[in-house]
């Protein structure tokens, strides 16, 4: 047990130290930066690896420490099969982010700070994830809001990024504000803050309380999440933030309010309690489903494009958890990990293209299959990936999420769902044919690309196609998962 | 019976004896301002050390007291909440006294400035520990004289002036009423001692609690009697607002409920009016903060608005009858001070440095002034409760008991506080923002580092850890206010 409670700590602690080390010996480490926090993120993911042992042979690693007493305040940690997949992605796609890093990033004086804030929101980040105390849970979850904040408001793209990190920290600190109130709430009643205690079941809240701590939680955590309405600080960040920035919030930071309503709502209330919330959950995946692909289709700023499809793919991913089925929560959690990469991949790409050409607008780009050949397999892997094409990771996770809405009372809206895929196949081949096919518009000079970035780029591409292709421990995850959840009746 | 103690007395014999033994030095010896500012912490220090073996007895249960044994002629007598405050006064007031060794270096009256500040900090502890109201009086003047002083302490300016006198009407009617107040009290009870020991209270009693109210309220500006606040605070020197706006203004808030309750209001009265009045403060401070451009006040408004959410726990705390509550409530006073006092002196560091008032002004504050930078933004980011420092483990204990009290209102004002502390974000933020966007490119390069004198840098670091320490490991810090 000694051993993986030094793996809890790892998982947290390398990246931690690590972004220390990189602050305090700031002067002496400014070139190799980007190798010492490389190692960082690889020990961490390499401690979480090392977890799945003792997890299949259902050993429990947690670890409780006292904090504040006085309080009832635990410094709790914990990895079941619910925090498996999204601890997974989260240290994979911070890996990948730093290693395209080594590429986009200019070194200067200030980049080993860079590089220490990128490990800070991947701890905010798996610390979410494998928190098992709300007070703990809390400070992780504001700590990747305010890495990120710092890391767009610093690094960020243009003259607006302070009132862009204005607007994203508002916005997603208002949705924290009502997972604070709820995660209190439930702490009124249990008298702990521990989630062992929400776990163990031996308490009840009122009926009108319970109503008001799933919409709290559901609201607070679809803002993290980017639903429609709630979004509106999404096109904004996703565009201003550096890519390395861009791909951790778009392909890890989005999935964590896919985490906190599968921890909170649905893992701690019975499917009885959750079924007023079934179709307006639905209802609101299917409008940002849309309405992201539209907004994809209208947008020129190739960034932009890809950020508004996140806000499409988070819609499928509540629609999947609003079905409340066996198949949709699973096509759900696929779903996180699929869109991860592929998301990473098309903003990798997008990256690239960026700086080889210094443009950004999709009208003043094309051609650039002639003279990156790489990249443009890259992009149309990526493209049909995100479409749903077999046996890329997506079709099969979008397969699932549908049938999960065939198993409900609403018919309707899964075939809305469905059709609404469409739209996606069109954004996604429309944004690749129009940068990589055709004639090259006047003036478009191809620059160089930095190896770093084109390597990281077909590693990713490379994962995408072996996790579309053997698909089977993923599902093996997604199952277990499922006995946490609502009772494990699903 | 416990025996009176000398102990009680102690604090405030070496903050005043301090103060006339530091000014007749100072004259004598032609003392340097920084040689003053060393001993003015000595002083500070060995008053805090003073205190330990009173925060022993009134941890063991007794209410240590000084002067006579027989009920109702005690001088001075020590309670929880106000210990808690001379602590954390006595603390602050080592860092600003050391703050000050440099900062006031360039004003020529720094003789006078020492010894008032330690009157201050001494009529705020006397005000507290009285133990009836003619020397709550006394102190709360001599406290108050001293606030005037120092705010018109640059007085060749003229706003410091306008502030200082604007204080000092305001303060002198608040004192009026307090004393008129008092008056009342006399007239039905024929007695001063606190609390009173005679039952319900007639109409001349009920009077003068009302009118002791209003008195207190205005030296803690409560909304609608906080005009005078962000003029004061505002135009003070930026170590004088430190202090007032992390203990002297919040000293008059504990009094309050000390008074108010000593005179035999009931508790669930005065919290509904705490509650209600709460909500005022909050909303008006972070609203008017939105739209202020001179730093300064703008700290100050959030003043007004932490207020608010002090109020706000302790009168959650004496309505529902929650102890839980009111340490909460307490909490926050403490952490609030550490946070504001850094604010303060963090932004006095930039004026001192680069002459900056205007918010707009601080852009490239980091390039220049890393240090005082980081610290800023670190208050800035506490008060705004962002965890996890301290001001988040002080909103987290508020919510918590909030939610235990159940009751509507509780629900109500809930609402208003995270509203509140989501309108605060739109007045923080910006200002962290600004200390860190680059300054626009003037001709001859960019600004040059200036390196930041040690007597300011040492009292920044240690409270800027501090807010760290707390928001961290908040254990140890809540004991203590128990």
């Amino acid at each position: 047990m000694a051993i993986n409670h030094m793996l809890l700590l790892t998982i947290l602690g390398a990246p931690l130290l690590t972004a220390l080390g990189l602050v305090v010996f700031q002067k002496k480490v400014a070139r190799s930066a980007g190798w010492i926090a490389a190692a960082g993120a690889a020990l961490s993911l390499a401690a979480v690896l090392a977890l799945l042992p003792a997890l299949r042979r259902d050993e429990i690693s947690a670890l409780a420490l006292r904090w504040i007493p006085e309080a009832g305040i635990e410094f709790g940690l914990h990895v079941d099969w619910l925090t498996l997949p999204f601890l997974v992605t989260e240290a994979v796609v911070t890996l990948v982010a730093i290693l395209y890093s080594w590429g986009y990033h200019q070194v200067d004086a200030r980049t080993p700070n860079f590089y220490a804030l990128l490990l800070l929101f991947a701890v905010g980040m798996s610390g979410t994830t494998i928190a098992d105390d709300m007070f703990l849970f809390y400070i992780f979850w504001e700590l990747m809001l305010i890495a990120s904040c710092v890391l767009i408001l610093v690094w960020g793209d243009g003259e607006r990024r302070g009132a862009v990190a204005l607007k994203y920290f508002i916005f997603t600190h208002a949705g924290s504000l009502m997972v604070l109130v709820g995660l209190i709430l439930l702490y009124g009643e249990t008298g702990s803050d521990s989630f062992a205690v929400l776990r163990a079941g031996q308490w009840a809240l009122a009926p009108g309380l319970v109503t008001a701590v799933i919409t709290l939680f559901i609201l607070g955590f679809c803002v993290k999440m980017a639903i429609f309405p709630v979004h509106l600080w999404l096109p904004d960040a996703h565009t201003v933030a550096p890519m390395p920035v861009t791909i951790m919030l778009a392909a890890a930071m989005l999935s964590m309010g896919v985490y906190g309503i599968l921890r909170f709502p649905m893992s701690i209330f019975s499917a009885e309690q959750l079924l007023p919330f079934a179709a307006p959950m639905m209802i609101a995946g299917i409008i940002s489903e849309v309405y992201g692909a539209l907004m994809a289709l209208a947008e020129q700023d190739v960034k932009r494009i890809v950020a508004y499809s996140s806000v499409s793919q988070m819609g499928y991913i509540l629609f999947g958890l609003g079905t409340l089925t066996r198949e949709g929560v699973i096509g759900a959690t696929l779903h996180v990990i699929y869109h991860a990469i592929v998301k990473a991949l098309l903003f990798m790409v997008m990256g690239l293209v960026i700086r080889a050409t210094g443009r950004r607008r999709i009208g003043e780009l094309g051609g650039l299959g002639r003279s990156m050949p790489v990249v443009a397999v890259c992009a149309a892997i990526g493209a049909l990936g995100i479409a749903g094409m077999p046996p890329l990771g997506i079709f099969t996770s979008e397969w699932m999420i549908f049938s999960g809405g065939f198993h409900t009372a609403h018919i309707g809206l899964s075939i809305v769902t469905l059709f609404s895929s469409l739209l996606t196949v069109i954004y996604a081949l429309l944004l690749v044919g129009r940068i990589f096919v055709g004639a090259p518009p006047e003036g478009l000079k191809v620059g160089p690309l930095p190896k770093a970035m084109v390597l990281t780029t077909i590693a990713v591409t490379v994962l995408l196609i072996i996790e579309g292709l053997w698909p089977a421990p993923l599902f093996d995850w997604a199952e277990h998962e499922l006995l946490l959840l609502l009772g494990g009746i699903l | 019976m416990i025996e009176s103690t000398v102990w009680v007395a102690l604090p405030l014999t070496i903050l005043t004896g301090g103060a006339f033994g530091l000014y007749v030095l100072a004259r004598l010896l032609r003392l340097r301002n920084t040689h003053l500012a060393a001993l003015t912490a000595g002083v500070f220090a060995v008053a805090l050390l003073s205190l330990t073996p009173l925060f022993a007895l009134v941890r063991a249960g007794a209410a240590p007291f000084f002067g006579a044994p027989t009920p109702g002629s005690a001088f001075l007598q020590a309670d929880a909440a106000g210990l808690l405050l001379t602590a954390i006064a006595c603390g602050l007031g080592v860092a600003v006294a050391l703050y000050s060794g440099h900062y006031i270096s360039l004003d020529q009256r720094f003789i006078t400035y020492y010894p008032l500040l330690l009157m201050l900090i001494a009529g705020m502890i006397g005000m507290l520990l009285a133990a009836d109201l003619f020397n709550l009086y006394l102190f709360c003047e001599l406290m108050s004289i001293s606030a005037y002083v120092l705010v018109a302490f640059r007085r060749h300016t003229d706003t410091a002036i306008e502030a200082g006198f604007k204080y000092l009407v305001m303060g002198s009617v608040g004192t009026l009423i307090m004393l008129l107040g008092i008056a009342f009290v006399y007239r039905e009870t024929g007695q001063l001692t606190l609390p009173l020991e005679n039952g319900i209270p007639g109409p001349w009693r009920r009077a003068g609690i009302a009118c002791l109210l209003v008195g207190l309220g205005v030296k803690s500006a409560i909304v609608p009697l906080h005009t005078w606040l962000p003029d004061a605070y505002g135009r003070a020197p930026s170590s004088v607002s430190a202090l007032l706006a992390a203990v002297i203004s919040k000293s008059t808030l504990i009094l309050m409920l000390k008074v108010a309750l000593g005179l035999g209001l009931p508790a669930a009265t005065l919290g509904l009016g705490l509650l209600l009045l709460s909500f005022l403060n909050m909303t008006l401070g972070n609203g008017l903060a939105l739209v202020q451009t001179h730093t300064k006040r703008l700290l100050a408004y959030s003043s007004i608005a932490q207020t608010g959410y002090i109020m706000f726990s302790l009168g959650i705390g004496l309505r529902y009858e929650l102890p839980a509550a009111l340490q909460a409530g307490l909490f926050l006073l403490l952490t609030h001070a550490v946070m504001k006092a850094t604010a303060f002196l963090s932004k006095g560091v930039c004026h001192f440095y680069c002459n900056t008032t205007l918010v707009t002004e601080l852009r490239g504050t980091a390039q220049q002034l890393p240090l005082a930078a980081l610290t800023f933004a670190l208050s800035l980011a506490g008060l705004a409760g962002i965890p996890p420092l301290a001001g988040f483990v002080s909103k987290w204990f508020i919510l918590t008991e909030c939610l235990r009290a159940a009751d509507w209102l509780a629900y109500v004002g809930l609402a208003i506080f995270l509203l509140n502390s989501l309108l605060a974000l739109g007045y923080y933020l910006p200002l962290i923002v600004q200390l860190f966007t680059p300054a626009p490119a003037r001709t001859g390069g960019a600004p040059a580092r200036i390196g930041i004198s040690p007597w300011m840098a040492v009292p920044l670091l240690t409270l800027a850890a501090l807010i760290i320490a707390i928001g961290l490991y908040p254990g140890p810090w809540l004991a203590w206010v128990r």
